[in-house]
């Protein structure tokens, strides 16, 4: 099976090239509906109105604004707005090579997979082969669907992948969180106790072990309602309360063996 | 401190702790609104019925699903709402895994999770299982339901707080199998290419630091507004760079490069 790219480049360092296309390594699973009018069930359609004078206006006639204080607006043209996206590269250069362990997941975003072109074949086995033996990935800019973006390139299975990335300011950092302090920190007895209870839920992890449950039963209920037959599903549990913690610690360990 | 968007608690074992989730990213972007181009006013959207041709308030709306067969099936805010879990304010932890076996291709939005309260009890069981995950160098994998929809989520501690990451389902990723990866025996690297290739990455290599890296893009789109504002003109290059050949010797093409990186590590020291 073709997989359908939506980019493609070179990856650069320091003087050696390596050609690539770029394919969506994730997909979006979830159930999605329309709008519709109550009284007739016909979709809604979106239009788009002027606000002052009330009457439907053609794509044509939009512009962007950016507003600058409140109801002024500075118009920028398309071209204006590409003209801040970098060059029209079709080069990731590069920049540095980091210890992939380094970099807390949270800086990523949207993960793609590199494939790799007839031409550049060598290349593409080399760059995965070096980063998976020196642990390493390679940190560079990417200029995609006009707007610049900081990635990470790193060796996934046979193949390489590509993260964008946040930016440090756009993470909210743990210093900025107020953390209240109990006036007695949990025990030493506590604290082991947990811990036994981490072990009696210690697993490896295995992805496939977790289904997407909701989307299952809404897809279960939809299916059902078509078919007339709702009072068929079963109910929805209940949650458990709340407790005495050490009680509570103890009633988990004791209820697992 | 951030706005919190979901209160609830914790629950591991029996054991349960009151908590609220932040979010743990801030939005920098510039947001741009679309304006009618003749009055510079905001064009605002309007929901019109396709079959009658007029406006429909948003009471008058619901949302249908279009089943395979074609067919619609009306789903009001009643049906989502018989079908939410009632546990819906508890994120269950179901396991605790080592953190660097699950791939950051799982891992979609962080956020921050914070005592739901000053009180004793709150704080004691959240400082408990903090403490407790980073001894043991876990995290923990549950599930909660946020704006009607389930989530997987990831729980760990970070700098000294509990972070919680929603993350992908198993069918929402890819498998890299069919991504051409040239693992033909004519593509495999020789040992000294491989070396070679070793040797540049390490003279290339540098600490991670994300403050290192500022968002070129941003700051430029800003100096776009600026200029535009001041009633400059903008520029615009619209010549694209032209993309490398791929290079016919690889291994002339490693030694120039490591060659040039020794030349420019050299006068640093």
């Amino acid at each position: 099976m073709a997989l359908r790219s939506i980019w493609n480049g070179t990856v650069a360092f320091a003087g050696v090239f390596v050609t690539i296309k770029v394919h969506s390594a994730t997909e979006d699973q979830a159930v999605h509906f329309h709008e519709v009018h109550v009284d007739d069930g016909a979709r809604i359609e979106h239009k788009r109105f002027c606000s002052k004078e009330d009457k439907e206006v053609p794509y044509k006639e939009i512009v962007k604004g950016y507003e600058v204080s409140e109801g002024t607006y500075v118009l920028l043209e398309d071209d204006e707005l590409k003209a801040a996206a970098g060059q029209g590269s079709r080069v990731i250069e590069v920049e540095q090579f980091v210890c992939a362990a380094d970099i807390d997941p949270v800086m990523f975003v949207k993960t793609y997979f590199l494939g790799s072109q007839d031409d550049g074949k060598g290349a593409y086995r080399l760059l995965h082969d070096a980063l998976e033996k020196t642990g390493r990935a390679a940190i560079g800019r990417w200029v995609f669907h006009n707007r610049e973006y900081l990635v990470a390139v790193r060796p996934y299975e046979d193949a390489l992948a590509l993260h964008t990335m946040r930016f440090s300011d756009e993470l909210v950092a743990a210093d900025d969180l107020d953390i209240p302090t109990p006036s007695r920190n949990p025990s030493d007895r506590e604290l082991k106790m947990a811990g036994q209870l981490v072990e009696t839920l210690e697993a490896t992890f295995d992805p496939t072990a977790f289904e997407d449950t909701y989307r299952e039963r809404l897809l279960e209920y939809i299916e059902a309602k078509a078919k007339g037959k709702l009072d068929k599903l079963p109910r929805p549990t209940d949650a458990q309360d709340p407790g005495d913690l050490l009680a509570a610690l103890e009633a988990s360990i004791s209820g697992k063996d | 401190m951030p706005r919190s968007l979901w209160t609830g608690s914790l629950s591991f074992g029996l054991v349960n702790v009151p908590v609220r989730l932040m979010s743990a990213t801030r939005d920098l972007d510039l947001h741009f609104r679309q304006l009618h181009e003749s009055d510079k006013v905001p064009v605002e959207t309007q929901r019109w019925c396709s079959e009658e041709g007029k406006q429909v308030p948003w009471e008058a709306i619901t949302r249908s699903y279009e089943r395979d067969d074609g067919e619609s099936v009306i789903v009001t805010d009643e049906d989502l709402e018989a079908i939410e879990p009632r546990k819906t304010k508890t994120i269950e932890i179901e396991q605790f895994v080592d953190l660097a076996d699950v791939d950051p291709i799982y891992f979609d939005h962080p956020y921050w999770l914070v005592p739901a309260g000053d009180d004793e009890g709150a704080t004691r069981a959240y400082r408990l299982l903090l403490g407790v995950m980073e001894q043991t160098d876990r995290a923990a994998l549950g599930r909660f339901v946020m704006r009607a929809k389930e989530h997987l989520a990831i729980v760990r501690a970070r700098d000294g707080a509990l972070s919680l990451t929603t993350m992908r389902f198993h069918d929402e990723v890819r498998s890299a199998k069919g991504v051409p990866s040239a693992t033909g025996k004519t593509a495999k690297p020789s040992r000294k290419e491989l070396d070679g290739a070793v040797a540049l990455i390490e003279a290339l290599g540098a600490d991670w630091k994300p403050e290192a890296y500022e968002d070129e893009y941003r700051k430029r789109l800003k100096k776009v507004v600026d200029r535009k504002r001041k009633g400059k003109t903008i520029e615009i290059d619209d010549s694209d760079a032209k993309p490398p050949e791929p290079v016919p010797d690889l291994m002339a093409a490693l030694q120039a490069a490591l060659e040039d990186a020794k030349k420019r590590k050299a006068p640093a020291r």
